[in-house]
Order: C-alpha cells, then structure tokens, then sequence
C-alpha cells in the first residue's frame, strides 16, 4: 500500500471564526435582487456617467470637456457618497435585516440556541462584506477614469484620492448599518426601503432648506456625512456648517439608535 | 451542570397566553429519554405554542422548563445544542441551494455541523437534488430539506411539528422508517401532530392536549389499557339486530351505523365471548350476519372521547 493510498482524507470543519458571517455574506451575494441593484447603482452608475460625458467630449470637444479631471471625479464622488452609494447600502442593509424574517429561517436559526444577539451581529460584516466591494470597485473605476480619461485637465493627488476613498466606504457602511438597525426593526423589506429613499432624498432635501429648524438639521443624517466629504459642498449655500466633532457625534447617535432598536427587536420578536 | 435526566423535556405549570387568551395552560410534560412521545391534540390546542416556548421561540407567561436538564431559557444554547427541530413548515431561502441553505443552517451550530452536510442529504434522498435552488423543490422536498437541517446538529432530540406535511404517502414511510431508525440510535423523537394515526403508528408515550391543558399522558399501552373494547356488526336489519341483542349486559353502548352495528364492551367483559354470545342472538333472531370484528378501542377513538367529554363539561 502506497502512502498515498493509505492517506484518508478525513473532511475538517470549516474554519471556526466568520462562519455566521459568511453565511449572510452567501445570502446576500446569491440574491439577484440585492446584488444587481447594487452593481447597478454603484459600477453602473459610473459607467454610464463617465461614459456619457465622454461622448458628449467626443461628439464636441470645444463644448464639452473631457469626462476625466478633478470636477468630474468631484461629482462621482458626490453621486457615491451621498446618492446611489447611500441607496446602494439602504438595499443591502434592509435585504440583510429582514431576509431570514421573510423566509422563516429566523425562527430555525432561533431553535439552534445561537444567541439573537450574535445572529444579528453577524449581519453587520457580513453584509458589508457584500456591499464594500461594490463601493470600492466603482470608487476604484471612478479614480482611475479621473485620470485616464483627463485629456488635458488636472487630476486629482493622492491625498484626495485616499481622503474620498475612505469616506465612500464610511458613508455607506454608516448608512448600511442604520438600514439594516431599521430593516430588524420593521420586518419589511419593501417598507424600510420606502423610508430610507424617502428619507434620504426628498425629506432630507427639505429639511436641510427650513432655515427655521436652526441647528436642530444638524441630525439630519446627509449633513453629517457631507461633513466628512473632503469635498466642498456643491452649494455653499445650501451648506449647514458643523464641526468634524459634532458630525461623527451625531453619526454615532444615527448608528446607536436605529442599531439598538434593530438589536432589541431582534431580541425581543416571536420567532 | 445538566444532569443526565430520566426525561429529555420536563415542563411545570408552563402557561402562555395572547391578549388575556390562554393557549397554553398549566402545562406539565415528561418526555422520557430515548421515547417516541406524540403530542396529539386538534388543531389550536396549544401544541405549537408549547414548541416553540420549548425552542426559546417565545417566552412563557408562567412555568418552568428543562430541555435535556438545563434550565430554559436561562442555559438556551446549552439546551438547544442537540436538539433538532421542524417547527411548522420549514422555512428556506429559496434563491440558496439546498446544501448552501444546509450550511447557512450549519454555521449556526458547532463546527463540525458542517461535516453532516452530505450524510443528511443522503439520509433524506436529497443528495441528487442539493445543488438545486430550493425554489424548485416541491413542499415535500422542502419537508425532507428540514429534517436534514434538523439532524445537522446530530440530536439527541427531534422536536417535529405536524413533520408529515406535504408528504406523499412514499415520503410518509420513509419518514416512519427515519424516525424509527433514529429511535433505534437511541433519540428521543416528540412528534406533535393532530394526525392520530400518525402518532400510533411512530410513539411509544403520549400526551393528549386540547384547550391548551394535557388531558392524559402515558405510555400508550397505559393509555390503551382499560379501555373498552369495540365490535363492528355487518348485518341485514340493523333496526331489528338492534333488538335482537339488547339487554346484554355486557354492552356499554350500541350504535347503528349503515352497515350494521358498532357496539362498545365493558372494560372487564371478554371481546371474543361477547362476540360469539352477540353472533348466536343474531342467527337466532334470523338475522344475516356478514361481519363480526371485534377490536380494541384505537387511541382516535380514546382522544376523541377525551376531547368530547372535555368539551360536553366546559
């Protein structure tokens, strides 16, 4: 008998650590309906615009610029952070908080006596783990478009480059973090989506332009993360001016309580 | 510290209502080791609601309870760690495979969950199937997936709710020959299930449950033993048969069916004897007798008189 032959290959566990986590990553990233949306918002959204104003620089180039440049790449940056990258993580996040309550499989994971606690702990990486590198690859196709396709124009340095990288992966983990805090809250895919599109793009939109609410907007959730920006904000006018302090104070408040309820409804809900 | 009890599952005065209605009331259960025990009650006595206060699904209003001797819910993870459970119908992500819903269901367990994947699916007859999506299993598929999730943990107890659902009657025997292979490995099986036939056929021991209260529990010869005894009757003229065999005192109570006759024999009267006595009136009073078939009392009939009488009082 060769050693060959006689080597059984006895199976071994998987390795111990993640393993909750990789199995809501498995969830989320074999869901078309997360991951599709999700590509689209993010990869796709900078495709299409680089793409868009690259034709109308070809088509006429005396009128339109190149579609690279430090401009243009604000404004990807602009559309990641505070639009499509935020809607993107509001998909994920209200997908990972609800889908093993919409499938019953909440109540078999219960019965295994896995503490709730940590059921839905492991959603947070997990689905981050599925969003970021969404986030990071579009962020990363944006960067180099910026300078490869920059003609003559200026590009942006590397301290921009690092500076943006890190805040669109910060402020879509931020929002992933509250959607998935609301989705375990609610119970309802559909329903947290509602709020937090709603939320993100007209209510914010309005309050931040009721002067009268006075500092009081500075809990409006796009004012803080537009305070992380390493960018100016589009309209200086529209800017509602807070310190890095306040702003990380009232993204942690955001995180804390929409998080706490989810944890808590995790906890507390029939399975 | 657990100690290796008489009983799996011991449960005292456990008591769960919903907006002031009790579903569950005063509830004291011994499930012995290594049993077959059928929780048998109609639909809305309350035997769901017990499992799933038993799986820490949700919270008694009053009571105690120990699975496997730890206290629940306070020592849950310890308790539940082998324990196995289908509680109503199995839930699944049905964009996953099978065996990828089997590992999402594993990553909950201990480690070595994992190396069960493919002998669970063997076990159930899915191993052809597991790289499906669940979305095109059938809902006996789907059943036989979520036993397979429960023998993940290798179990030393299977709580199986209502288990037989959508299965076809093929699937109905392999169930009985796993749940009798499991018994056989030494698991305790608590099978609930409104299906009396069912519970006969697989349980040892039983509780009978209606209103959210155990109105009787044994083993089943225990609760078989005393009973009375029946003898179905074919015969012409079941009006007239009907006065051929009265005042035989033997008789509890007589029944005409269309057949023929149904009647119930005392306790401490012989069936066979009765049955010849009833057979010898008959031909003498000219009637045609086709069929004599004396039995003793199936547990059904048990349960629904139990249930019957409960319900006569209230």
């Amino acid at each position: 008998m060769t050693t060959s032959e006689s080597a059984v290959q006895v199976p071994k566990p998987p390795r111990p650590l993640f393993r909750l986590e990789r199995a809501e990553l498995l969830k989320l990233r074999k869901s078309l309906g997360v991951w599709v949306p999700t590509a689209i918002l993010t990869l796709g959204l900078i495709i299409i615009m680089y793409t868009a104003v690259e034709i109308f620089h070809l088509s006429n180039s005396t009128k339109y610029g190149p579609a690279g440049g430090t401009l243009n790449f604000e404004r990807a940056l602009f559309l990641m952070g505070q639009i499509a990258g935020m809607i993107a993580a509001a998909l994920v996040g209200a997908a990972a908080g609800t889908q093993d309550l919409s499938s019953n499989v909440f109540r078999d994971l219960v019965s295994t006596g896995r503490s709730r606690t940590r059921l839905f702990l492991a959603r947070i990486p997990g689905g981050l783990a599925m969003l970021l590198p969404f986030v990071a690859a579009a962020y990363a196709l944006a960067a180099v478009l910026s300078v490869v396709l920059a003609g003559g124009l200026a590009t942006p340095g590397v301290t921009l480059f690092v500076k943006a990288g890190l805040y669109v992966l910060f402020s879509a983990s931020i929002v992933y973090v509250i959607a998935l805090g609301l989705g375990s809250l609610v119970g309802s895919r559909a329903a947290t989506i509602s709020i937090l599109i709603a939320y993100l793009l007209p209510v914010q939109a309005i309050l931040r332009n009721i002067s009268v609410l006075g500092r009081a907007r500075d809990g409006l959730l796009s004012v803080a993360v537009e305070r992380l920006s390493p960018l100016p904000p589009p309209d200086p006018h529209d800017a509602v001016s807070m310190s890095l302090a306040t702003s990380l104070i009232v993204l942690a408040i955001w995180v804390a309580v929409l998080g706490g309820l989810g944890l808590w409804r995790t906890r507390a809900r029939d399975a | 510290m657990a100690t290796q009890s008489e009983y799996v599952i011991e449960t005292e005065g456990l008591k769960k209502s919903f907006g002031g209605q009790l579903a569950v009331d005063g509830v004291d259960l011994r499930v012995p080791r290594g049993s077959a025990f059928g929780y048998l009650g109609p639909n809305g006595a309350g035997k769901t609601t017990l499992i799933r206060m038993l799986l820490g699904l949700t919270r008694p209003s009053a009571g105690t309870m120990r699975v496997l001797g730890r206290p629940m819910p306070k020592e849950r993870s310890l308790a539940l760690a082998r324990v196995g459970a289908i509680v109503e119908e199995p839930g699944f992500h049905k964009h996953l495979s099978g065996r990828e819903n089997l590992w999402v269901a594993a990553a909950a367990r201990e480690p070595a969950a994992h190396l069960r994947i493919d002998t669970v699916l063997e076990q159930v007859g899915l191993a052809d199937r597991a790289d499906d999506r669940v979305s095109t299993y059938s809902q006996g598929m789907r059943q036989r997936l979520g036993i397979a999730r429960c023998l993940l943990s290798d179990p030393e107890v299977l709580i199986l709710d209502e288990p037989t659902n959508g299965l076809d009657p093929g699937g109905i025997q392999e169930f009985r020959a796993l749940v009798r292979s499991w018994i056989a490995e030494g698991r305790t099986i608590v099978l609930s299930s409104h299906l009396l036939d069912e519970v006969e056929k697989i349980c040892d021991h039983v509780a009978i449950v209606d209103r959210g209260k155990i109105v009787a529990q044994g083993s089943l010869s225990e609760l078989s033993t005393g009973d009375d005894g029946a003898i179905t009757i074919g015969c012409d003229e079941p009006h007239k048969a009907l006065g051929a065999i009265d005042g035989n005192g033997s008789l509890r109570e007589v029944e005409e069916t269309a057949a023929g006759l149904r009647v119930l024999v005392k306790p401490d009267a012989s069936l066979e004897k009765v049955a010849a006595e009833l057979n010898t009136r008959l031909v003498g009073a000219g009637i045609a007798v086709h069929r004599l078939e004396p039995s003793h009392v199936s547990l059904e009939h048990r349960f629904l008189e139990i249930t019957r009488r409960l319900g006569e009082n209230s």
